[in-house]
C-alpha cells in the first residue's frame, strides 16, 4: 500500500475565491467568530495573518474585504476534489476540516489517495505526483503532500518539511525503514491528536515521536487512553488503518463562487472555461462522456437558473465546449447578479470504442462537421427549433408523419422500413386543414377550384369516437396551384389539407 | 536570356488568369463546356444553364408569388440525390410541414433532412450562414420571411455557400425580380396552365432571358377518375 495525503490548508479561503483570476490584488480575509482564519497574499502583505481579530486586521489594512467562512462551500469543494482525485485512483478518501470549539485546534481538510494500484497507468510515481500537483495548481488549490505506508503515516509525514523536500527532489517511494525513521524523528506536535493531548506530551518532556515509541504501550495507554494507542499502532503499521472510501456518483458537479457577484454574462466566460477544463480532464481519464452540459447560475437567495448545452456526440475539446456555451450565455439576460457558477453533468455515459471510431474514421470529416453544426444550431436556436421528419403508419394523412429528433441524423443504419402509400401525396401538409368556401356547389379558395382527380376515400378509425371519413381530391386553382382537398363525409364541409408544390 | 525566360510566363499569366475568372463569359467555350453544375434532373432546364445544372456553392434564387405550381418538384430531384449521397439537406423556415410520405416517394432519405424554425430574421440569417459554410450540408433551402433581407446579407449567404460548397435555394416573392441581387442564378417561376413556366432572369457567365416550360407530373393532372 502506498498512501498519499494531500493537505488542503487554504480551503476556507479557496472555497470562496477560487473563481478569481490569477493576480487579483484585492486583500481578502476569511473570518470566523470575529477572528481572521485565513488571508490571501495581498492581505498577507499588510501583515494580516490567521489569529488576528477583525478589528486589528481592519486597522492594518483599510480596504480589507472580509468574507464569512462558509463550511458548506468548503465541503462542496472537498467533494469536487475527491471526484477529481477519483479520476486518478479508485481508492480516495476525503477528510473534512475538524473544527473544534477552541480556535487553535483546527486540522485542515485533506484527501487520502491510495496510489500503488495506479502507478503503471500514469507512468510511475514521479510523473503521477507531478500531474497531481500541476492540476491542483491549475484549479488554484494550495496543497502539500506526504507519502506513507498508511493514511496516518502519510498525514504525519505531509507535515514534515524534510519529507516534503525529499519527495519533491526524488519523486520515489521511500523504503519502510526510511518511513519509520522519519516518523520517529518527527516532533510530537505533528501527531494527529487534540491540542490538549499534545500539551500533555510536551509537559511530560516528550518532544519527538521516538521518545513516545520508547515508552511501553501499557503506560502510554494509562495516560492517553486506548484511542491514542490505537493511533500509534496505525502510524507504526502494526495495525490496519482503514479510511472511509469515497464512491463518486457517475456525475460531475463543480461550482465557482464569486465573492463580488457578476452582473454581466460575458464575465461568466472566464470561470466557465475553468470549469469546462476540469470537466474535460476528468471525463477523459474516466472514459466517460456527457451528452449535455448544465450550467447553474446561482443568484444567491434569489434562486437559480439553468442553461443547458446539448451535445450530439462525445466532445472533449474545451475550446469547442466553451464556444457552444458562449452561444447560450450570450442569449441569457441576467435578472440578478450571479453569485456562483456551477457546472453539472448528471448522466455521464461510458465512452464506447465504437462511437469514437465512427467519429474519426467513418465517413471522415462530414459527420464530424454535421455534429458540430447541430450542436451550434441547438446552442443558439434552442433544442425545439431543430427537427427532422419520419414516416408513421397510419390511415390518417396527418398521422402518417412524425416530427423526429434531429439526432436521427446519426443513425444511418436504421432506415425507414415503412413504405409510403403509392397515391401521389403533396409535398406540403398544412398544420391544420383550412376551410374552403362553398357556393352553389362550387369551391372557392383564392378563386374557383377545379377538381382534377378523386375521390380517394380515407375512412379510418370508424371504431373510435371521432370517425374520420373523408374523400380526397386533387384540385387546381385559377392561378394554377395544385391542392390536396377533402370533403368531410360527416359534415360535408370542404377543406384544404396539402399543396402539391 | 534569363530575363526573357522570366518575363515570358508572367506575360502569359494575366490573360490566363483573366480567362479563368468565373465572371468572364467566353462565347468560344460555350459549345464544349462540360457539366460543372449539379444536374437539376430536368434536361430542358439543364440545357439552359451555363454549367448544365445548378451552380455549385452558390445561391440560386427562385422567385414566385403563388405556391403550389411545382416549385418544390423543381428542386426535389436534386435534394433527393444529395441525401442519397449521404449529405445533409437543411430546410429553414418552410411555409408548411414537409410531408414525409411525399418526400420518401421522391427518394429523399429522411434521416438526412434537418428542418430549422429560427425565431426572427436575425436568427434565420445566422442559421443559414452557419449551415452553408459548415461544409456539412449538401443543400440548403430557405424562404424569405416578411422582411426583405439587406443586400449585404444576401451577399454573405452567397459567400457562405461558396465556402461550404453548398447548394443554396432561396425562395423569394416575385416582386423582388426588379431589385438587383448577388445570387449566381435567378429564376422566375410562374404557372402556365398545367406547366411550370421558368424564366431565366440572370446567371453568372451565361445568357439570360430564355424560358422553359416543365410539365407537371401526369399523376397529378390526368383526369381518368370520375369526378365528384
Amino acid at each position: 500500500m502506498l498512501w498519499l495525503c494531500i493537505q488542503l490548508p487554504k480551503l476556507p479561503l479557496e472555497a470562496l475565491t477560487r473563481a478569481h483570476r490569477a493576480g487579483d490584488t484585492v486583500p481578502l480575509a476569511v473570518t470566523q467568530s470575529n477572528l481572521v482564519i485565513e488571508a490571501n497574499l495581498a492581505a498577507g502583505n499588510h501583515n494580516i495573518e490567521p489569529g488576528l481579530s477583525i478589528a486589528t486586521a481592519c486597522a492594518y489594512c483599510a480596504e480589507l474585504q472580509l468574507l464569512e467562512r462558509d463550511s458548506e462551500r468548503e465541503e462542496q469543494l472537498l467533494r469536487q476534489l475527491a471526484q477529481w482525485a477519483y479520476s486518478f485512483t479508485p481508492v480516495v478518501s476525503p477528510r473534512s476540516a475538524e473544527q473544534s470549539k477552541s480556535q487553535q485546534d483546527n486540522n485542515p481538510a485533506c484527501l487520502y489517495l491510495e496510489l500503488s494500484g495506479s502507478l503503471k497507468a500514469h507512468g510511475g510515481l514521479a510523473p503521477l505526483l507531478l500531474q497531481l500537483g500541476k492540476e491542483l495548481h491549475k484549479m488554484r488549490v494550495t496543497h502539500f503532500m506526504g507519502l506513507g505506508h498508511s493514511p496516518s503515516a502519510a498525514h504525519l509525514l505531509s507535515q514534515l518539511p524534510e519529507h516534503r523536500q525529499w519527495l519533491a527532489e526524488t519523486g520515489t517511494a521511500p523504503s519502510p525503514q526510511q518511513w519509520r525513521q522519519w516518523i520517529s524523528f518527527a516532533p510530537s506536535k505533528l501527531l494527529d491528536c487534540s491540542n490538549k493531548a499534545i500539551a500533555k506530551l510536551y509537559a511530560s518532556g516528550i518532544k519527538r515521536v521516538s521518545q513516545l515509541l520508547a515508552i511501553p504501550l501499557s503506560e502510554v495507554g494509562n495516560r492517553f487512553g486506548r484511542n491514542f494507542i490505537d493511533y500509534l499502532a496505525r502510524l507504526n503499521g502494526t495495525r490496519p488503518d482503514p479510511v472511509a472510501s469515497y464512491q463518486p456518483a457517475p456525475e460531475f458537479h463543480s461550482e465557482l463562487f464569486f465573492p463580488s457577484p457578476l452582473d454581466n454574462s460575458e464575465q461568466l466566460l472566464f470561470p466557465a472555461g475553468r470549469l469546462v477544463r476540469e470537466l474535460c480532464r476528468q471525463l477523459q481519464r474516466r472514459q466517460l462522456y456527457s451528452p449535455q452540459l448544465c450550467w447553474v447560475l446561482n443568484f444567491g437567495s434569489r434562486g437559480t437558473q439553468e442553461v443547458n448545452v446539448a451535445l450530439s456526440r462525445p466532445l472533449f475539446d474545451p475550446q469547442r465546449l466553451i464556444a457552444l456555451t458562449k452561444l447560450q450565455l450570450e442569449r441569457v439576460e441576467l435578472p440578478e447578479p450571479v453569485q456562483a457558477l456551477g457546472l453539472k453533468c448528471q448522466q455521464l455515459r461510458p465512452l464506447e470504442a465504437q462511437s469514437l471510431r465512427e467519429d474519426f474514421f467513418d465517413e471522415g470529416s462530414t459527420l464530424h462537421d454535421t455534429y458540430q453544426l447541430i450542436d451550434k444550431l441547438k446552442a443558439r436556436l434552442g433544442h425545439q427549433a431543430l427537427s427532422g421528419v419520419t414516416l408513421k403508419e397510419s390511415y390518417l394523412p396527418e398521422q402518417a408523419w412524425a416530427s423526429a429528433d434531429s439526432l436521427t441524423l446519426q443513425s444511418r443504419q436504421r432506415g425507414h422500413q415503412l413504405a409510403p402509400v403509392s397515391a401521389p401525396r403533396p409535398s406540403w401538409l398544412l398544420s391544420r386543414p383550412d376551410k374552403i368556401h362553398q357556393r352553389d356547389h362550387r369551391l372557392f379558395y383564392d378563386g374557383e377550384l377545379q377538381l382534377l382527380q378523386g375521390p380517394e376515400r380515407i375512412d379510418g378509425y370508424w371504431w373510435q369516437h371521432h370517425r374520420h371519413a373523408r374523400d380526397y381530391y386533387i384540385a387546381r386553382s385559377e392561378q394554377g396551384s395544385l391542392y390536396w382537398v377533402f370533403q368531410d363525409l360527416t359534415s360535408e364541409e370542404w377543406y384544404l389539407h396539402g399543396v402539391y408544390s | 536570356m534569363q530575363n526573357n525566360q522570366l518575363s515570358e510566363p508572367s506575360e502569359k499569366q494575366p490573360l490566363q488568369q483573366l480567362l479563368s475568372r468565373p465572371d468572364i463569359w467566353q462565347l468560344a467555350s460555350q459549345q464544349r463546356q462540360l457539366r460543372t453544375g449539379i444536374s437539376t434532373g430536368y434536361r430542358g432546364l439543364d440545357a439552359l444553364l451555363s454549367n448544365r445544372g445548378w451552380p455549385r456553392g452558390a445561391t440560386s434564387e427562385l422567385l414566385l408569388d403563388k405556391g403550389g405550381i411545382g416549385e418544390i418538384s423543381l428542386i426535389l430531384p436534386t435534394l433527393a440525390e444529395m441525401t442519397r449521397q449521404n449529405r445533409m439537406v437543411v430546410l429553414i423556415a418552410p411555409p408548411h410541414i414537409p410531408y414525409a410520405p411525399a418526400l420518401v416517394q421522391a427518394g429523399v432519405r429522411l434521416e438526412k433532412l434537418l428542418i430549422l424554425h429560427p425565431r426572427g430574421q436575425r436568427d434565420q440569417l445566422w442559421a443559414a450562414e452557419q449551415s452553408l459554410q459548415s461544409g456539412a450540408c449538401g443543400a440548403l433551402v430557405s424562404w424569405q420571411g416578411k422582411e426583405n433581407p439587406a443586400d449585404k446579407d444576401l451577399r454573405r449567404l452567397q459567400i457562405a455557400a461558396r465556402e461550404g460548397d453548398c447548394l443554396h435555394f432561396h425562395f423569394r416573392p416575385g416582386s423582388c425580380a426588379s431589385a438587383p441581387s448577388p445570387a449566381s442564378l435567378r429564376l422566375q417561376l410562374r404557372s402556365d396552365g398545367e406547366q411550370l413556366a421558368i424564366q431565366l432572369l440572370k446567371q453568372l457567365n451565361g445568357r439570360s432571358g430564355q424560358r422553359v416550360h416543365l410539365p407537371r407530373s401526369p399523376n397529378l393532372t390526368r383526369r381518368d377518375q370520375p369526378l365528384h
